[in-house]
């Protein structure tokens, strides 16, 4: 059974439909990246996963689990939204930490909010806020910044916030881990750390989403590779077919614009 | 009359002005949240007929066009800050307090109270605006960061978005503090006995210099303000 | 029905019809039907709001017909008197809180006859109208003038006392203006709105207008105007040896006028103010509480 099946999705902006009948599947431990041009859909694609965005059309099934269902209005209500997007973690482009935090209470700060619920929490609340500060301080450890820890976002290098933003996503234990296009807002010297420690989620087999430009990394991390252009997928496949042999045209086109670099 | 005596009676005037000055934000501090809320309320309850209709018709009307935009809660609270914001201080004030006597013949207000409530309601719409502009300004990242952790809405707010909106709002509201401690003189034209007005009582018996006096007054409340919102503005300069 | 009634009726029947005239338009079962039960909360909420609209102004209009303002007065407790501090008719003695002078004195006696507290209250003289149209006060009782514009605006009493707009001027200069035509070559201050700016308008002689009679007198003193116009009432305490404003003395009266209590327009209170008055002064408790002030010779016998 795959952790993620997404059958005929469909997204429109008002008479622009950015997303039209797009249909895969993702198996647990797996490295997808997403690449195509601005404006093909992938970020889109991202922001419905993760139920930023309202699906027109089509379905999306976690662990074989009905998340959503553009035909079935009991799988739409807004109570359910905040628990289904659990399933998810989301790493974006501009990072978006909050400012008024250090990094370990950026990386502590969902899962204290979220413990509340638990019912162990009334009675062993001193445990499991440490077992959270516990949990945060080894991810922090994990992308290399234990020094950084009580450090504010504003005193961090866009890379050093990108981790703590990685280290922030994972601290939920998502079952999947989507990144959008995480090394776009940083300097060419700043990328190579984040893309490193994205190689080393890879490497634990974290199942993964990475919307990218970067094709030598797509290359070399990834399990399989979906290009999509004008809000369809192209074509998918392992990463020697799709970047080394693409089949399609649209594909050729796509990456002899980036065989340049 | 010694020094003394006249500082002593301009304090009970002074007691009047912090008095209103105090319960004023006290009430309007939070009411302005509520009415920055109703302001920024998207409830469009015609906008799905109005696409429905749009799509049956094949084209946009005036009418869909309007049906799809028509905000009533958004719109009747806008109406009211405009009301509000846009009619002089003094003339609200002798509503409040003469006008349940003039229209309906009904016993008035006490004078503070009614002085009171035309102040909470008037800085309460101002300070809706700031906040709306403070709450309009932060990035929708950190709002959506939130949601992808699965932060509820309250606690994106008040864990997320609430500080980073203070720090904005500090110098607008320090405008605004400082507007309303001078503002306090108002009261007069109901006989709310302020401290100016404390002041004037002395010119009957020839003496000016009270009245100048009450500037004294006001300067150091200022001042007191002042420092205080710098304390705040420093305090929150830890982050940016 | 009255004229009241009438109308309320046919406001509702206005907007029962309006609603059921938009029920008409849309044709077409289930559309209908919702409609229906939609213009049927409009209808409700319509008719809510007219009768507490109505229901608002008749017991507004109801209860200016039926009450009397002495049984009002009387079921409050107390008179509220509303004044300003003008010596020698409302005033505090120093380091005292209780408001002295000729006429707190007699609002008290009032009071005491109707029996009743008393409440004094400093107001905004620009407001005294309105301040007795709502019931913040119940009477103005502060040496007010009697012209056609305060008869207009509420009920006076009969006249207690003489008084007249006189010109203050610097002791010095003092002979040069005994005569009315003989000042209209100064500079003037007067109290906006009073008895002495309108003589001066009478005149035909300009004025710069100040709050209150107590500024007129300090803009003379400080020199920035060479002239006032004030009551004779007020120049005779606050002018001349012995006052604040030795170097000041007052001259030509402009006009004679005489002081009144004001009601609320059609209060039973004038008559009761009225008896009270005639047998206060005829058992010589007017001409009493007059000396103690030094206003007894102002006083108009009745």
């Amino acid at each position: 059974m795959s952790v993620l099946e997404v059958r005929k999705l469909q997204k429109s902006f008002g008479e622009l439909q950015v997303l039209r009948d797009i249909d895969f599947s993702l198996e647990k431990g797996e490295a997808l990246s997403v690449i195509g041009s601005s404006g093909s859909g992938k970020t889109t694609l991202l922001r419905c996963l993760n139920f930023l965005e309202k699906p027109d059309g089509g379905q999306i099934i976690v662990n074989g689990e009905v998340l959503f269902d553009a035909a079935d209005a009991a799988t739409q209500q807004e109570k359910q939204i905040r628990k289904k997007r659990l399933h998810f973690g989301l790493v974006f482009q501009n990072f978006n930490l909050f400012p008024q935090y250090t990094a370990l209470e950026n990386v502590r700060l969902a899962g204290e909010l979220l413990a509340r619920e638990r019912e162990d929490y009334r009675t062993g609340r001193k445990a499991v806020l440490a077992a959270i500060d516990e949990k945060a301080r080894r991810l922090l450890d994990q992308m290399g910044l234990s020094d950084r820890a009580d450090h504010y976002p504003h005193q961090l290098s866009g890379g050093q916030q990108q981790r703590v933003a990685i280290a922030r996503a994972l601290a939920l234990s998502p079952d999947i881990l989507c990144f959008d296009e995480p090394t776009s807002a940083l300097d060419p010297e700043l990328t190579g750390e984040v893309l490193r420690v994205i190689k080393g989620l890879a490497d634990e087999h974290t199942t993964m989403i990475i919307v990218t430009h970067e094709m030598q990394f797509a290359h070399d991390v990834s399990d399989r590779v979906i290009f999509m252009d004008g809000g369809v997928i192209v074509e998918q496949g392992a990463p020697q077919d799709v970047i080394d042999h693409p089949r399609e045209e649209r594909t050729k086109r796509f990456l002899e614009r980036y065989s340049g670099n | 009359m010694t020094f003394w005596n006249v500082i002593l009676t301009l304090a009970q005037g002074l007691t009047n002005t912090t008095r209103l000055f105090f319960l004023t934000l006290l009430g309007a501090l939070p009411l302005g949240l509520v009415i920055c809320f109703g302001s920024m309320n998207h409830w469009a309850p015609f906008a799905r007929w109005a696409e429905r209709a749009a799509a049956r018709r094949g084209e946009e009307t005036a009418l869909t066009r309007f049906g799809k935009r028509c905000k009533p809660v958004s719109a009747v609270v806008k109406f009211i800050v405009w009301i509000v914001r846009g009619s002089p201080l003094m003339i609200q004030i002798l509503i409040v307090y003469y006008g349940p006597g003039l229209l309906f013949h009904w016993p008035l207000l006490p004078r503070f109270s009614a002085a009171l409530i035309t102040f909470i309601i008037n800085y309460a719409c101002y300070f809706s605006e700031i906040y709306r502009g403070g709450i309009q300004s932060i990035p929708k990242g950190q709002q959506e960061a939130g949601q992808v952790l699965g932060m509820t809405k309250s606690q994106i707010f008040f864990k997320v978005t609430l500080l980073q909106v203070v720090k904005r709002i500090v110098p607008p509201m320090g405008n605004e503090f400082i507007t309303l401690v001078k503002d306090t003189s108002l009261v007069r034209v109901i006989a709310v006995y302020e401290v100016i007005w404390m002041g004037e009582s002395f010119i009957k018996k020839g003496m000016i210099w009270p009245l100048f006096f009450t500037a004294v007054f006001y300067l150091v409340f200022t001042a007191v303000l002042t420092a205080l919102l710098d304390l705040a503005e420093r305090k929150l300069s830890y982050f940016k | 029905m009255d004229k009241k009634e009438k109308t309320r009726k046919k406001g509702l029947q206005f907007s029962v019809l309006m609603c059921y005239h938009n029920t008409a338009i849309k044709s077409g079962g289930r559309r209908r039907a919702r409609r229906k039960k939609h213009m049927k909360k409009v209808r409700i909420i319509a008719l809510v709001l007219v009768v507490a609209l109505c229901a608002a102004l008749f017991t507004g209009c109801a209860k200016k017909d039926s009450d009397s303002d002495t049984a009002y007065v009387k079921k409050n407790g107390k008179l509220i008197v509303g004044i300003t501090d003008f010596a020698p008719m409302d005033y505090k003695e120093a380091g005292s809180d209780e408001w002295v002078g000729f006429d707190a004195d007699m609002a008290k006696a009032f009071a005491k006859e109707l029996g009743v507290d008393v409440e004094f209250i400093e107001i905004n003289w620009d407001n005294k109208a309105v301040e007795l149209e709502t019931k913040a006060i119940d009477v103005v009782w502060n040496g007010m003038t009697i012209t056609d514009e305060v008869k207009n605006l509420m009920s006076v009493g009969n006249a207690y006392c003489n008084n007249a707009q006189v010109v203050v001027v610097n002791a010095a200069a003092a002979d040069q203006y005994q005569t009315a035509d003989s000042v209209r070559s100064l500079s003037f201050a007067a109290e906006n709105g009073s008895a002495g700016a309108e003589q001066l308008d009478l005149l035909g002689v300009a004025y710069t207008a100040v709050d209150t009679q107590a500024k007129a007198l300090m803009e003379v003193a400080s020199g920035s105007v060479d002239a006032c116009v004030i009551d004779s009432l007020m120049a005779a305490a606050m002018v001349g040896a012995g006052t604040d404003y030795p170097e000041l003395t007052y001259t030509v009266g402009l006009n004679s006028e005489e002081y009144g209590v004001g009601f609320r327009k059609g209060s039973d209170l004038v008559d009761a103010f009225n008896a009270f008055w005639k047998a206060a002064y005829d058992d010589g408790t007017v001409m009493k509480t007059a000396e103690t002030y030094k206003v007894q010779a102002a006083i108009i016998a009745q």
